[in-house]
C-alpha cells in the first residue's frame, strides 16, 4: 500500500478493527517499513485512549430494564401531544380561511405562523410588509414532510428559541377600546374603521418584540430530524441576532360575530397563562360595546370603566356563531424584523420553500420573483383555499377563500397601504370584499 | 408505506431500543429525569415522523443520532443557563457498584463535569460521534445513523477524537492548577 493511501481515517479503521483482511495486512506491512505513518498511529492510540478515559467516567444506568415503566409515560405523553395537535391544527385551518378569523389569522402570521417560515422569513437585513403574495402549496409534499412534522418542528423551534431568546416586550391580552380615537392614541396610528357603522367589538391588541440568537448547529438539526439532512443552513447565520417587533394592533368586529371576540380574548389570556387570576378565561371580561344594528347607550365607555363593572355583557349566547353578517378587521404597522447584512434572505428562504416541499429548481424560480426584505408570502395549501391578486386604493392585496363549498362566500382580503397591514374577513363576493376595504377612514 | 406507526410495530420499537438510548442520555445529562424526558422526547418525534423517517436506514440508527443530538443540545441548553451539576445521586454511584468515600466521589463527579463540559464545547457532530463509538457502534452502524459515506467515519472520528483529547488535556491541566479536592484528598 502506498503511503499516500494510508491516511488518518485508515489508521483509525485500523486501530478499531474496521479494515478488510486485504486492507488491514497491507497497513500493517506498511508501518514496518514508514516511520512517519507509526508515528500517527501512536498519536491516534493516544487520542483514542484519553477520549475512552474521559467518556469512561460518564455514568451508566443500572441493567434493570425500565422499558415498561417508559412505555406508560410515553403513551401518556403521547396523548398530551395529540391534544396539542388538535388545537394547533386548528389554527393553521383558521390561516387557511376555514376558521375565518382575520385577527388570529394576522396574529399568527406574525407571531407563531408556519414554524417552517418563521425563522426563514425573519432572516432579513430589514423586513418590513409592503405587499403580501400567495405561496401555493402541495398538500402531497406536506404529507412527507413539511408541516406533517409540524409538531416535531413547533416543539423543536420552539425548544431553540426558548434557549436563544429575549422578550423586548411581552404580548399582553388584547383589550376592549371604546373607539377608534382612543384607539389611535393608544395603538400610535391612525386607526381606520368603517364609515358609518358601529364596531360590536373594538379590540386592542398588544404589542410584542424580541430578539434572538441563532445557531447554525441546532436549526441544522431541526431539518436533520425532520429527515431533510439534503437542506443545508448556511454558516452565516451562526450566531446572527435577528429582531422582532410587533406594533400594537386594532381588530374590529361588526355585526353579528359570535362569540370571536370573546374566544380571542380567552385565546390569549390562556396562552399567554397570565398570573392574574382575574384575568383567567372563566373570569374574562367579555364586553360588546354595541352592534350593528342597535348600539347600546354606553359604547362610549372607557376600557378601565367597562373592566371596573367586572361584569360580562355579551349580549350574544355563550357558543353563538357568527353569521353572514359579521366582518371583522385588523391593523397594525409592519411588523419590523432585522437581522445582520451577511445574511442571504433569498438563500434562507429558498432552503424553507424547500423544507415547505418545493423542488429545488422551482424553490429557485419562486425565489427570483420575490422581494424577500418586503414581502409577505402567505402559505395556502392547494385545495383548501383559492386565491387571487387584487388591487385595494392602488395597493396590491392578496385576497383568499376557502374552497370548501359550504364556505367559498368567506373571503379573507389582506393588503398594505401606507405602512399599514390590513385584514379583512367577512361574507361576500369579490366586490363586496373589496368596496369594503375601499370605505375605510 | 403508510405514513402513520402500526401502533403494535411501535410499541416493539420502543421497548427494543429504550433502554440503550436512555443510556446514552443519561451519560450526557445529569439528571435522571431529564435523560428520561429527553429520550422521551426522541421516540416521541420518531412517532411524529412516521415510519417513513427511517426508510433509508436502520431505525436504530434514527434513534442514535436524534438522541446524541438531542442529549447535546439539553446540555449545552443547560450550561448557557447556568444550571449547575450536582453530585450524581447515590442510587448511580450504588449501581455502580461503588462504596466510595464523600470525596473520592466529589473528585469522580468533577471529572464527569469536566468531560461534559468538554463534549459541550465539541462541534455536535463530534460529540455524537464520540458518544454513538463510545456506545459500540460498528463504523457501518455509525455511518447509518449519521448519514456519513462509510469511508470518511474514521477521518471524522479520529478529528473529533483528536479535538476532544486537545480540550480534555486543558481542562485537566487547569484542574491540575487549582488542585484543591485532590490535595485534600492526598492529605487525608
Amino acid at each position: 500500500m502506498k503511503h499516500a493511501e494510508v491516511n488518518r481515517g485508515v489508521l483509525r479503521g485500523y486501530l478499531d478493527g474496521e479494515l478488510d483482511s486485504g486492507r488491514l495486512a497491507a497497513v500493517e506491512q506498511h508501518l514496518k517499513s514508514c516511520n512517519v505513518c507509526s508515528g500517527e498511529l501512536a498519536t491516534l492510540r493516544h487520542h483514542v485512549a484519553r477520549v475512552r478515559d474521559g467518556l469512561d467516567q460518564l455514568p451508566d444506568l443500572p441493567d434493570a430494564d425500565n422499558s415498561a415503566t417508559a412505555w406508560s409515560a410515553f403513551q401518556k405523553k403521547r396523548e398530551d401531544w395529540m391534544d396539542s395537535r388538535q388545537n394547533k391544527w386548528t389554527l393553521w385551518q383558521k390561516l387557511s380561511l376555514a376558521g375565518g378569523c382575520v385577527g388570529v389569522a394576522v396574529m399568527v402570521l406574525v407571531l407563531t405562523v408556519a414554524p417552517v417560515r418563521a425563522w426563514a422569513e425573519s432572516l432579513l437585513a430589514i423586513f418590513r410588509v409592503e405587499r403580501f403574495t400567495v405561496l401555493e402549496i402541495n398538500p402531497a409534499a406536506l404529507k412527507n414532510n413539511g408541516l406533517q412534522n409540524n409538531q416535531l418542528l413547533n416543539q423543536a423551534i420552539g425548544r431553540v428559541l426558548s434557549d436563544e431568546v429575549t422578550v423586548t416586550q411581552s404580548p399582553q391580552r388584547p383589550r376592549l377600546i371604546a373607539d377608534a380615537t382612543t384607539a389611535s392614541k393608544v395603538a400610535g396610528f391612525p386607526v381606520q374603521l368603517l364609515p358609518s357603522e358601529t364596531p360590536s367589538s373594538l379590540l386592542l391588541e398588544s404589542g410584542a418584540g424580541m430578539n434572538m440568537k441563532l445557531d447554525r448547529d441546532r436549526i441544522q438539526s431541526i431539518l436533520d430530524e425532520a429527515g431533510r439532512s439534503d437542506l443545508r443552513i448556511p454558516a452565516s447565520v451562526d450566531g446572527a441576532i435577528v429582531g422582532v417587533r410587533v406594533p400594537a394592533g386594532v381588530m374590529a368586529f361588526y355585526g353579528n360575530c359570535g362569540d370571536e371576540a370573546s374566544r380571542m380574548m380567552g385565546e390569549a389570556v390562556t396562552s399567554q397563562g397570565t398570573k392574574n387570576p382575574s384575568a383567567t378565561k372563566e373570569h374574562s371580561i367579555v364586553v360588546h360595546v354595541g352592534g350593528a344594528d342597535k348600539p347600546v347607550p354606553n359604547a362610549g365607555a372607557s376600557a378601565n370603566q367597562v373592566s371596573q363593572a367586572n361584569t360580562v355583557r355579551t349580549g350574544d349566547k355563550p357558543g353563538q356563531e357568527a353569521d353572514a353578517t359579521c366582518v371583522s378587521l385588523f391593523e397594525l404597522p409592519s411588523p419590523i424584523v432585522s437581522a445582520p447584512q451577511e445574511i442571504d434572505p433569498a438563500q434562507i428562504a429558498q432552503i424553507a420553500l424547500q423544507f415547505l416541499g418545493m423542488s429545488a429548481n422551482d424553490a429557485a424560480s419562486f425565489t427570483q420573483t420575490v422581494d424577500w426584505t418586503s414581502t409577505l408570502v402567505l402559505p395556502v395549501v392547494r385545495g383548501e383555499s383559492k386565491y387571487e391578486q387584487v388591487h385595494v386604493n392602488g395597493n396590491e392585496g392578496a385576497l383568499l377563500r376557502s374552497a370548501n363549498q359550504r364556505q367559498s362566500d368567506h373571503f379573507s382580503l389582506m393588503w398594505v397601504d401606507n405602512g399599514i397591514v390590513f385584514a379583512l374577513n367577512g361574507t361576500g363576493d369579490d366586490t363586496t370584499a373589496i368596496n369594503l376595504a375601499s370605505q375605510l377612514e | 408505506m403508510s405514513d402513520r406507526w402500526v401502533e403494535a410495530e411501535f410499541e416493539t420499537i420502543f421497548r427494543e431500543h429504550y433502554q440503550r438510548i436512555v443510556r446514552v442520555t443519561r451519560r450526557v445529562l445529569q439528571r435522571d429525569s431529564e435523560a428520561e424526558e429527553v429520550c422521551a422526547e426522541v421516540f416521541l418525534r420518531l412517532y411524529r415522523s412516521g415510519p417513513g423517517v427511517a426508510s433509508g436506514g436502520l431505525v436504530g440508527g434514527w434513534l442514535y443520532r436524534t438522541a446524541t443530538r438531542a442529549s447535546i443540545d439539553a446540555l449545552r441548553a443547560n450550561r448557557r443557563h447556568g444550571v449547575e451539576e450536582e453530585l450524581e445521586c447515590d442510587a448511580f454511584l450504588q449501581s455502580e457498584g461503588l462504596a466510595e468515600d464523600p470525596l473520592t466521589r466529589l473528585l469522580r463527579q468533577e471529572r464527569i463535569v469536566e468531560v461534559r463540559e468538554v463534549l459541550a464545547k465539541l462541534k455536535v457532530e463530534k460529540a455524537q460521534l464520540l458518544l454513538l463509538r463510545h456506545s459500540g457502534l460498528s463504523y457501518q452502524e455509525i455511518a447509518e445513523a449519521m448519514q456519513l459515506g462509510f469511508n470518511s467515519v474514521g477521518t471524522r472520528l479520529a478529528r473529533a477524537e483528536a479535538e476532544f483529547s486537545a480540550l480534555y488535556e486543558r481542562h485537566q491541566r487547569r484542574s491540575s492548577k487549582t488542585p484543591q479536592l485532590q490535595t485534600a484528598k492526598e492529605g487525608q
